[in-house]
């Protein structure tokens, strides 16, 4: 089974700061890392290989400093990585992302399974794995917490939403997007490490892929950013005191009837 | 032993108090609200002893004022910064005054030029980190509370940490100290300067003196270039000893110099990633080593790590995690960071031990903890910065256990504990201090003549022995 992994490098986020006037996070002197949802995609793809053998493959779009991500997951086990980086893919949105990523993946040859993070901590938008699919024209199911099973061509997979949980018998090739409770991540090893250093990195740039320049970079992004601002927290609280028993049973009514207004109880 | 004959506080005095550092900063006559400052974060209840009178003043003339009052009216004063301590330092055992330093918590100078910091004693270790960072320079100072540790408690205690193997300890760094004496005189110690013979090393009799020999109002400590790049090993080893066997070795075997080299033994570790829900595979491990390197060109740092992680592997251990990034790091420093609050959890009675050995002793200490372990079937988790000898053990109760029962069981357990620290060259504390929690045992590894030295001190700095009498030893 040939297992690819579309990942980010993100800022270190405890470590980020926030230009007040902009809006905008303060990328300079912040130390970038593999965005730490994709370290769960990492390990949803070596623990799939450990169980159904094969190949694992990571994939960034990104500066040529994205390649510290790419060792990172060479140094957890991942087989081969592949960087997409072009000064003509700079600004693309999801949309173009997704799309420069299916024409890379393309280029690796064929796969049977792409698992991606739910989301980056910096963008937060969750929306690359699920365009990715659009792009490659296949399945995809997001928000993944079980692989239950991998036939030849089904991949059987639980899903966890907001109202239950759901199950999903999905074709190959397909892309799974996975949350947290899916598996903890390894550390990268001493071992890992080494042979991280002496992997060869390929990159894929304009050069060799050849994409139309209306669908790359600020282009062939549909996204406008039109305006950033802190969303206001309105919090409304109010106190109920008790005291003697009549006054306890007052608060705890009031409380009760709260809930039951909001259909909670 | 001389017995001390001291005056309680009045409200006639708490009055005269009030009046000089202002009515807001004083608490008197509210048990609830002096309680905090009755104990440290010793486990249990053994070592807490109530203040009197809690002040919290804001200028170096404010509290010679109040040492002047306490000589003339003959109360005790307590000196205390966060309450992190382990050995009851800042334990007010005499009653009486206990002075916070809480609201002295500004850096007064950050001194490029000479590469040195001046700051209060109320700052909280991690800031200096935080407000140098930007200038490319570092306090190597890191004790394991650093997040709420005050420095000047760091100086009062000689607080050592997770660096001491490459960056030596507090004192390394104290350059400068303005103190009020215990006579309240307020004097200047040393000052920005790196050399400094002109007279007796006073700076360095302040540093680890637990409050005893005067109150620090102006730290001046030394910065050093802010490593760029630090990388992070977790070793995992199938025992303690194969673990431990490992550390002189890479002292002396990597041509390398870590900047920590902690330990932890199997117990630790499983408590450690028990309470974090860690999912590193521990239950094969016996026992891991996590070592960290830094530098300032990330070539060398690796160069650095693949040598002594190797070396690791060489001397047996199972696998090597490598942490090169904040949040991998943060990942694995803690399970080390974790270890007391686990155990805190599990064993409500423990004595926490901070003994210092020939760093090429610790082999020998870590069996004799599993000998007594076995002896008396307690838990004596082990664990600490191996690569400066210095070795943290838990001694822990059995839950079953009755307060008589243990009372009785631990001085047998820490008088052995003490004995062979002694047979080995040992001391009692090597970072976290004596107090007055240790103070009975001093003469299992020291000598009466050297505590009469200590003594003179004491005796020629504070006439009235008013400051945090009773730590250390007896006069």
């Amino acid at each position: 089974m040939r297992i690819i992994i579309p990942i980010k490098q993100v800022p270190e986020t405890r470590s980020v700061k926030m230009d007040e006037t902009t809006g905008t996070v303060i990328r300079q002197g912040v130390e970038s890392i593999v965005n730490p949802l994709d370290l769960y995609a990492i390990e949803t793809a070596l623990r799939l290989k450990e169980q159904y053998g094969g190949e694992t493959v990571a994939v960034t779009m990104g500066p040529p400093q994205a390649e510290t991500a790419l060792r990172e997951a060479l140094s957890m086990g991942v087989d081969q990585a592949v960087l997409v980086s072009d000064r003509a893919y700079a600004g693309s949105d999801t949309w173009a992302t997704a799309y420069i990523l299916a024409a890379a993946i393309s280029k690796l040859g064929g796969f049977d399974l792409i698992v991606c993070g739910e989301r980056a901590t910096d963008g937060d938008t969750g929306q690359v794995g699920p365009e990715l699919a659009a792009a490659l024209n296949i399945p995809v199911a997001s928000y993944v917490n079980r692989i239950t099973n991998i036939t030849g061509s089904w991949c059987v997979a639980d899903r966890r939403l907001e109202d239950g949980e759901e199950q999903l018998q999905i074709t190959l090739p397909a892309i799974l997007t996975v949350v947290k409770e899916i598996g903890v991540p390894r550390l990268p090893t001493l071992d890992g490490k080494i042979r991280a250093r002496r992997t060869a990195i390929p990159i894929y740039s304009q050069k060799e892929l050849q994409l139309p320049e209306n669908r790359i970079g600020l282009n062939g992004s549909p996204t406008r950013v039109v305006k950033i601002f802190r969303p206001a927290v309105a919090r409304q609280c109010q106190l109920e005191f008790g005291g003697d028993d009549r006054q306890n049973e007052q608060a705890v009514a009031k409380l009760f009837a709260f809930l039951q207004g909001r259909e909670v109880v | 032993m001389v017995s001390i004959q001291y005056n309680p506080v009045t409200s006639v005095i708490a009055e005269e108090l009030r009046e000089i550092v202002g009515e807001r900063y004083v608490i008197f006559n509210d048990t609830e609200k002096l309680e905090p400052f009755s104990h440290d974060e010793i486990p249990g209840k053994g070592y807490r002893a109530m203040p009197e009178i809690v002040i919290r003043p804001r200028t170096a003339a404010e509290i010679a004022e109040i040492v002047k009052l306490a000589n003339r009216e003959m109360i005790p004063i307590t000196p205390r910064g966060a309450g992190s301590g382990l050995s009851g330092g800042a334990v007010p055992i005499h009653g009486g005054i206990v002075i916070s330093v809480d609201r002295m918590n500004s850096i007064l100078e950050v001194d490029l030029k000479n590469m040195m910091i001046v700051v209060e004693p109320g700052v909280i270790a991690n800031e200096i980190n935080e407000h140098v960072k930007e200038h490319g320079l570092f306090y190597a100072g890191y004790p394991m509370s650093l997040e709420t540790c005050f420095i000047g408690g760091n100086v009062a205690e000689n607080a050592g940490g997770g660096k001491a193997v490459k960056y030596g300890v507090t004192s390394r760094y104290v350059l400068g100290l303005e103190i009020v004496t215990p006579t309240g005189e307020i004097v200047e110690l040393g000052g920005k300067l790196v050399k400094d013979v002109t007279g007796y090393n006073m700076v360095q009799l302040m540093v680890g003196s637990e409050g005893t020999l005067g109150f620090f109002t102006k730290i001046i400590l030394k910065l050093i270039p802010r490593p760029k790049y630090q990388v992070d090993l977790l070793c995992l080893f199938d025992s303690s000893e194969s673990a431990i066997n490992t550390v002189p070795r890479l002292m002396t075997g990597s041509g390398y110099i870590p900047t920590s080299i902690e330990f932890m033994d199997q117990a630790s570790v499983k408590a450690a990633c028990d309470y974090l829900n860690e999912s590193i595979p521990y239950e094969k491990c016996g026992a891991m080593l996590l070592l960290s390197v830094d530098g300032m060109e990330e070539e060398q740092v690796i160069r650095e790590y693949e040598a002594i992680g190797t070396l690791c592997r060489e001397c047996g251990a199972q696998e090597v995690y490598v942490a090169d990034n904040a949040s991998t790091s943060e990942r694995i420093w803690k399970i080390r960071r974790n270890i007391a609050e686990a155990y805190n959890l599990f064993y409500p009675r423990q004595s926490g031990e901070d003994i210092v050995v020939p760093p090429a002793s610790i082999p020998e200490m870590v069996a004799e903890f599993r000998r007594l372990e076995q002896k008396y079937c307690v838990p004596i988790p082990c664990y600490g910065h191996a690569g400066d000898g210095n070795l943290h053990a838990r001694i822990s109760s059995d839950p079953n256990w009755t307060d008589e029962q243990w009372e009785e069981i631990l001085p047998q357990i820490l008088a052995e504990v003490y004995r062979k620290t002694a047979e080995c060259g040992g001391r009692i504390s090597g970072e976290h201090g004596i107090g007055h929690k240790r103070k009975k045992y001093m003469r299992t590894v020291v000598s009466e003549e050297y505590l009469n030295m200590l003594r003179v001190v004491k005796r020629g700095l504070d006439p009235n022995n008013i400051m945090n009498p009773g730590k250390i030893f007896d006069l």
